[in-house]
């Protein structure tokens, strides 16, 4: 049988699987016994394209086989710890976003293409920090700054996504901000206000670290990953496909209680 | 037989023709694919599962009541022999109406669900029709029980005679005891039908929606079935029992006040007087049968168009029963036609406040709701905090409606007075605003019944996987049910507290019968004034005695201690009697919430979706406690009566009476809109306010809905059963209270 190599963003881990994405996906959510529930992002990976050195690919070959009665393996993890940045961007395969009772959205990578100018971004990191900012930069330069080794802090590589600002991104105190579900909203405000008065400062974090699930809805363009030298993107699809085409994931996906 | 009266029975047959006529319509529909009647048929199981478990519970308490009355009635002599047989006739039209509009509405949703993956306007069609079979279903089978007891009765006892008058008297308070069981049979449809679908609800939402977090309807969800047979048992089934018994109570109660207050001034006079609710009655059914034809559109057409459509339906109706009522008085040579004309409209025009004010209490459109939303934001002490509040105000306007219509219809119905001395026709005029509001019940409650077909629909789309645009359209269905049903709701609440008072009344000339039999008997009578009446020769002073003269024998004033002990045993009984609901509901969902933990933790293939869940195991459970849990409460209902008669007399009955009507009235108010307000700040929030699904706000206010399903749904609705029951059951069991009470 096959093994599959899955790089979880959502803790961050490389696991070796022989189940196939999307029922790995729905076995990450809800468990083998069905009684956990949890949200996960993660990629499938190529491993002809990862580094020899990089992980213990002969223990997954030894331990990830199927039970004696015939039941594939479900999980070996080979990493817990900086496994992103052991991955090169070429073996990154589809992305899975999957939601609390395990429904799988594929999202398939492209190179990355440039937004329409935003005057405010709003990120939301997930690997290997956590944390959410607002940015005047476009996810590209965001992402090449905080992986440039030559500042005093960098992370070798980053994965993200981008959410809705609404009307606040050009309007820091605009009231048309209905939609928009995240705790604190004022803080996020008085963040894009300083980005506003202080034209040097790029970025301003908003929350220090993710304390609870990803609202996928709240998803603007997609997720990225990449370092200084290239950058995939993942688009998210828009929400009348999600309702036309993928309409059980997306009920799934609003019945999150997020962030 | 005057002439009038014919138009009764045809209006009956006339409606019961058209249900079937749109019955075949509504079964002349493909029903989909194989799943959608697969899901069909597993919530037509359920249901059918269910209500014979109810029948068989009711049937032995009727088996037990009817057996009590026998022996009041021809052991102890001290009851109306025609009771056991107007109880139980009344109980069987009850179940009757709630069974056949049951029925349509399980085999309606899996067809709607159908019709609206064709367009909006063909799910709208066999969904209303599939309504209208139960609105019609209601009043024809109303019209034709009161059609065939005044027709048989008025063979026994000859209205045209020198006895006439009396007879008529007799009459129509004999046919008021069937109320009683129409009573009954609503009382354990809504109750029992309010804690099924709310065990259900809840427990389906709080396992499958806050602990495996999956979505509403998902088919993997245990319960799923339950909370589907859950709509069409206490949505469908005990509504119509729960209205079946308004209607009849309303006309009957009309009718008997009418015998009552036109007594002495010709038996001609006094029948016209008597059959003048049900001409109306009569006539607002053949309107009905009418509007239903008039709710259509165009292919294509859009939600403001289908909105248009119903309302043109429901207020058409109600227009044209405003004017032909009034030809009807006209013609018929009713007394006091002009005032009884206005009665009629200031009762209609009472029940449209009513249902507009509930409207802006518990729509997002409005003020109200959208500031318990915002309460929200800080979290589900706050939601809970505001939505209580927001329920308790939201009693003035119905209640001041209600006094205002009130105080109108006495004063029309008096003759444009305001003075006691014309006490029986202002009462009169009271029963007849009523019978206005619920004359087009038939039209009005196709509105009501067939939100939860669309609601039906809906899930079985959901659960059949059909495409989004398919649940789109069931959902823009059961909204624009929503809001028209609102007036629908308004007439049924307002005609209530109104019946209320008119059945006081009724009570009061139950006792004179009651004690007139005594007399007959040739045995003597004292009342607790000291009045003291001795043999048939008093008949003809007992009869000449006016209610208020009652009042006055009785010692019925606020410093007697009886009455106001009375008074409050009837508050605390309607708020112990939601307490019991409420927590019947409590215990329900959470027997349901074991079940689907226990179903998902032994079988993993459920969640992973290659394996059924036990669906029947939770429609069985829902069955059992619903038949369990309502069986106190019922008692409680039933029991009331007799023992505050049996202790405190009739001066204790008449202020259980009045503090049941008047706390009930306020507290079913409260509740049915506090839990509106909640349910609806909740979709105002999912609407995209206020931080949208997913946010802080709105997990607090899915805490207030789960909070205010029980409200809303069970104990709100019957507790103006449980007033009915008791006002109903007091008439019946007035002769035993005449004939023993210990103070």
């Amino acid at each position: 049988m096959t093994v599959y190599l899955y790089l979880s963003l959502i803790p961050e881990a490389l696991i070796a699987s022989m189940l196939p994405p999307e029922d790995f996906g729905t076995h990450f959510a809800v468990g083998s016994q069905k009684r956990s529930r949890g949200q996960a992002i993660f990629f499938e990976v190529d491993r002809d394209l990862l580094p020899a050195d990089a992980f213990p690919l002969a223990e997954a070959d030894r331990r990830c086989v199927a039970q004696p009665d015939g039941t594939p393996k479900r999980s070996v993890y080979l990493s817990i710890y900086r496994a992103l940045e052991h991955v090169p961007l070429a073996a990154l395969r589809n992305l899975h976003l999957v939601t609390d009772d395990g429904r799988v959205l594929v999202i398939a990578p492209r190179p990355y293409e440039p937004l329409a100018h935003q005057p405010a971004y709003l990120y939301q990191e997930f690997c290997p920090v956590t944390p959410r900012v607002v940015s005047r930069q476009s996810p590209d330069v965001f992402v090449a700054g905080l992986t440039d080794a030559t500042r005093p802090f960098h992370v070798p590589r980053l994965a993200f996504c981008d959410l809705a600002l609404g009307d606040l991104q050009t309007d820091p105190a605009s009231t048309h901000v209905d939609d928009l579900p995240y705790p604190n909203l004022g803080h996020l405000r008085d963040c894009l206000r300083d980005l506003q008065k202080w034209p040097d400062k790029q970025n301003k974090t908003v929350l220090r670290q993710m304390t609870q699930d990803v609202l996928f809805r709240t998803v603007e363009h997609g997720f990225y990953v990449g370092d200084a030298s290239a950058v995939l993107q993942y688009p998210m699809p828009r929400r009348e496909e999600l309702e036309r085409e993928h309409y059980a994931w997306w009920r799934s996906a609003q019945m999150t209680f997020g962030a | 037989m005057d002439a009038w009266f014919w138009l009764v029975p045809v209006a009956s047959l006339a409606a019961l023709g058209a249900a079937y006529f749109f019955f075949r319509q509504v079964m002349a529909e493909d029903e989909g694919t194989d799943t959608m009647r697969a899901i069909a048929a597993h919530v037509r199981d359920g249901a059918i599962a269910y209500l014979r478990q109810q029948y068989k519970v009711v049937t032995t308490v009727f088996v037990v009541l009817t057996a009590v009355f026998c022996v009041f009635a021809y052991v102890l002599k001290v009851q109306n022999p025609w009771v056991p047989f107007a109880f139980l006739t009344g109980g069987f039209f009850s179940g009757l109406a709630g069974f056949i509009g049951m029925r349509t509405a399980t085999y309606a949703s899996a067809r709607t669900a159908n019709a609206a993956r064709d367009s909006l306007n063909h799910a709208l069609r066999v969904a209303f029709r599939a309504g209208a079979v139960m609105g019609l279903s209601v009043v024809g089978l109303g019209l034709l029980d009161v059609a065939i007891w005044f027709f048989v009765l008025s063979r026994v006892y000859p209205t045209d005679g020198p006895e006439g008058g009396h007879h008529l008297v007799l009459i129509t308070t004999t046919m008021l005891t069937f109320g009683m069981g129409a009573a009954v049979q609503s009382l354990f449809a809504r109750v029992g039908g309010g804690i099924y679908t709310k065990a259900a609800d809840v427990g389906a939402d709080l396992v499958g929606k806050v602990e495996a977090g999956i979505p509403e309807d998902d088919p993997r969800n245990p319960a799923t079935i339950a909370d589907n047979v859950g709509d069409n048992v206490g949505d469908v089934a005990g509504m119509g029992a729960d209205l079946y018994e308004s209607y009849v109570g309303v006309v009957l109660a009309s009718a008997a006040l009418g015998a009552a207050a036109y007594l002495g001034e010709g038996s001609d006079v006094q029948l016209k007087a008597v059959l003048a609710p049900m001409v109306v009655a009569a006539v607002g059914t053949l309107l009905s049968v009418v509007g239903v034809f008039f709710v259509r559109t165009d292919e294509g057409a859009s939600s403001k168009q289908l909105l248009g459509a119903l309302a043109r339906g429901v207020n058409g109706a109600a227009v044209l029963i405003a004017a032909l009522s009034f030809a009807v008085l006209w013609f018929m040579g009713v007394p006091n036609r002009w005032g009884m004309w206005l009665a009629l409209i200031s009762g209609l025009l009472t029940g449209i406040a009513i249902g507009r004010a509930a409207e802006y209490f518990t729509s997002q459109g409005y003020k109200p709701t959208r500031s318990v939303a915002e309460q929200a934001r800080t979290g589900p002490a706050t939601v809970i905090i505001g939505g209580m509040g927001q329920g308790m105000l939201s009693v003035a306007p119905p209640v001041l409606s209600v006094v205002v219509g009130t105080g109108l219809a006495y004063y029309f119905g008096a003759h444009f007075s305001f003075g006691l001395d014309q006490i029986g026709k202002g009462l009169y005029g009271i029963g007849f605003a009523a019978v206005g509001m619920l004359s087009t019940l038939g039209i009005t409650l196709a509105t009501d019944a067939y939100g939860p077909i669309a609601d039906n629909a809906g899930g079985n789309a959901e659960m059949s996987h059909l495409p989004a645009e398919v649940r789109q359209r069931t959902d823009a269905l059961d909204s624009l049910g929503n809001t028209t049903a609102a007036t629908g709701k308004g007439f049924a609440i307002g005609s209530a507290a109104l019946t209320g008072m008119a059945l006081l009344a009724s009570y009061v000339e139950e006792i004179k019968i009651a004690i007139k039999d005594t007399l007959e008997g040739g045995d003597t009578f004292t009342f607790p004034d000291g009045v003291h009446l001795v043999g048939k020769a008093a008949v003809p002073d007992l009869d000449a005695t006016s209610l208020l003269s009652m009042m006055y024998h009785y010692q019925v004033t606020l410093i007697n201690p009886k009455v106001v002990l009375g008074l409050f045993l009837g508050a605390m009984m309607a708020v112990v009697f939601s307490g019991l609901t409420m927590q019947a509901v409590g215990r329900a969902a959470g027997e349901m919430v074991d079940e689907v933990r226990r179903q998902f933790a032994e079988h993993p293939g459920i969640m992973s979706g290659t394996e059924e869940p036990d669906y029947r195991r939770c429609v069985s459970i829902s069955t059992r406690s619903a038949q369990r849990e309502m069986l106190v409460p019922a008692a409680l209902a039933i029991a009331a009566p007799v023992v505050v008669g049996f202790v405190f007399g009739v001066p204790g009955v008449l202020g259980l009476l009045a503090g049941a009507g008047a706390a009930g009235f306020s507290l079913s108010m409260f509740m049915a809109n506090a839990g509106g307000s909640w349910d609806n700040a909740k979709k105002y929030i999912e609407e995209g306010h206020l931080g949208g699904k997913g946010s802080e706000a709105h997990r607090a206010a899915v805490i207030g809905d789960t909070v205010g399903d029980p409200f809303k749904d069970t104990s709100g609705p019957s507790l103006n059963i449980l007033v009915k029951l008791m006002s109903m059951e007091a008439i019946v069991v007035a002769g035993v209270t005449v004939a023993y009470s210990l103070l």
